[in-house]
């Protein structure tokens, strides 16, 4: 008998013990992020930053422009409305549980500005979502707001 | 990375001395110093989040049957038949002959100390009010030094903090059958084993 080259598939099948690490911690935004989650919450308004030299605005905003490293003082609001940059369908969840309705998550770059963020188109067919597509933010009511990505719902096409 | 002539501390960061700019283009740096209240009365938005780090940690082959010998009230040991040494914990493969161990050998519940610490707080840090002697026992019948990690009762600890515990002759004290779960606090302590030094 050879037990030691033995197998073990599944930690469960023998003595075993569970455990939950605990790692919880809190994450602040920084400057940047703060000014822009801010606004969103209180505003329910997309705001970049604008490096006149390059003439660039970026969303989300950053401090520092990363072509010429200048710092980044304009503040400047960017609507809601942008293209999806790029999308992928989503049928199970961040745990690997299915979902029961696929997701559509897309990579939207909202008009005039450099870079761009992730997020769940809604009020769309799957069968229609394509590259290029126009869509706008969807927020949250204001009493429900509280300072962070979700609260935008959504993004949906502009009828 | 970074200057080639800044001193570095034992990470091999830089230390940036008072005064020093790392940039000409920043003259000083953004942002502020938090203190927990600004956390508590929510002056910056914050992210919380929960990792789901669930683990199941398998005791293994060898293990789970020394855990299920210790409801019996038993201790178990694997011999390996090419060197003969008989190992408590038990292995499945024997680290000196790097080959599989081969049969399973019941020990004894006796031993010796073979070395021991006093502690002075408990498992969940909090200090004890009576410190506590933990000590590396050799199990007899096993091979020479082959042994767990238990508690020892019943010793006077002014003669613990002398030294005088090394070499002592400790036997297992076991729950009642029907309290046993199969986990080494299934044996609750060793005490010195009576009518011996």
């Amino acid at each position: 008998m050879n037990m030691s080259i033995e197998k073990i598939r599944d930690p469960r099948d023998i003595k075993h013990r569970f455990g939950d690490m605990e790692a919880d911690y809190i994450y602040t935004l920084g400057v940047a992020g703060e000014r822009f989650f801010r606004e969103i919450k209180e505003n329910a308004k997309i705001f970049g930053t604008k490096c006149t030299k390059c003439n660039i605005i970026y969303v989300p905003p950053r401090m520092y422009c990363e072509r010429c490293f200048e710092e980044l003082k304009d503040w400047i609001e960017v609507g809601s409305k942008g293209t999806v940059h790029t999308f992928t369908i989503a049928y199970v969840d961040e745990n690997g549980n299915r979902l029961e309705k696929p997701e559509i998550w897309a990579f939207i770059k909202i008009h005039g500005t450099e870079g761009g963020f992730i997020h769940k188109l809604g009020e769309v067919d799957i069968e229609d979502v394509c590259i290029g597509m126009e869509v706008e933010a969807v927020f949250k009511e204001k009493e429900q707001r509280t300072g962070s990505i979700t609260d935008i719902l959504y993004f949906k096409p502009v009828k | 990375m970074g200057r080639s002539n800044a001193s570095r501390n034992s990470n091999n960061y830089e230390i940036i001395k008072e005064g020093e700019k790392v940039s000409e283009k920043i003259k000083e740096y953004p942002g502020h110093a938090l203190k927990a209240e600004d956390f508590k009365e929510g002056k910056v938005l914050t992210t919380k989040w929960r990792p789901n780090a669930k683990y199941a940690w398998s005791a293994g082959i060898a293990v789970s049957r020394f855990l299920k010998e210790l409801k019996n009230g038993k201790i178990i040991a694997r011999k390996c038949n090419k060197c003969g040494r008989i190992m408590v914990p038990p292995r499945m493969f024997c680290e000196w002959c790097f080959k599989p161990t081969d049969e399973w050998v019941y020990v004894k519940d006796t031993g010796r100390i073979v070395t021991y610490s006093i502690s002075y707080i408990s498992a969940e840090r909090g200090r004890l009010e009576k410190p506590m002697v933990v000590a590396v026992i050799a199990i007899d019948g096993a091979s020479e030094n082959m042994g767990i990690l238990h508690k020892v009762e019943g010793v006077d600890i002014e003669e613990a903090k002398a030294g005088k515990l090394f070499g002592m002759r400790v036997k297992a004290v076991w729950k009642p059958p029907e309290e046993r779960e199969g986990a080494i606090t299934d044996i609750m302590y060793f005490k010195p084993l009576e009518g011996e030094g």
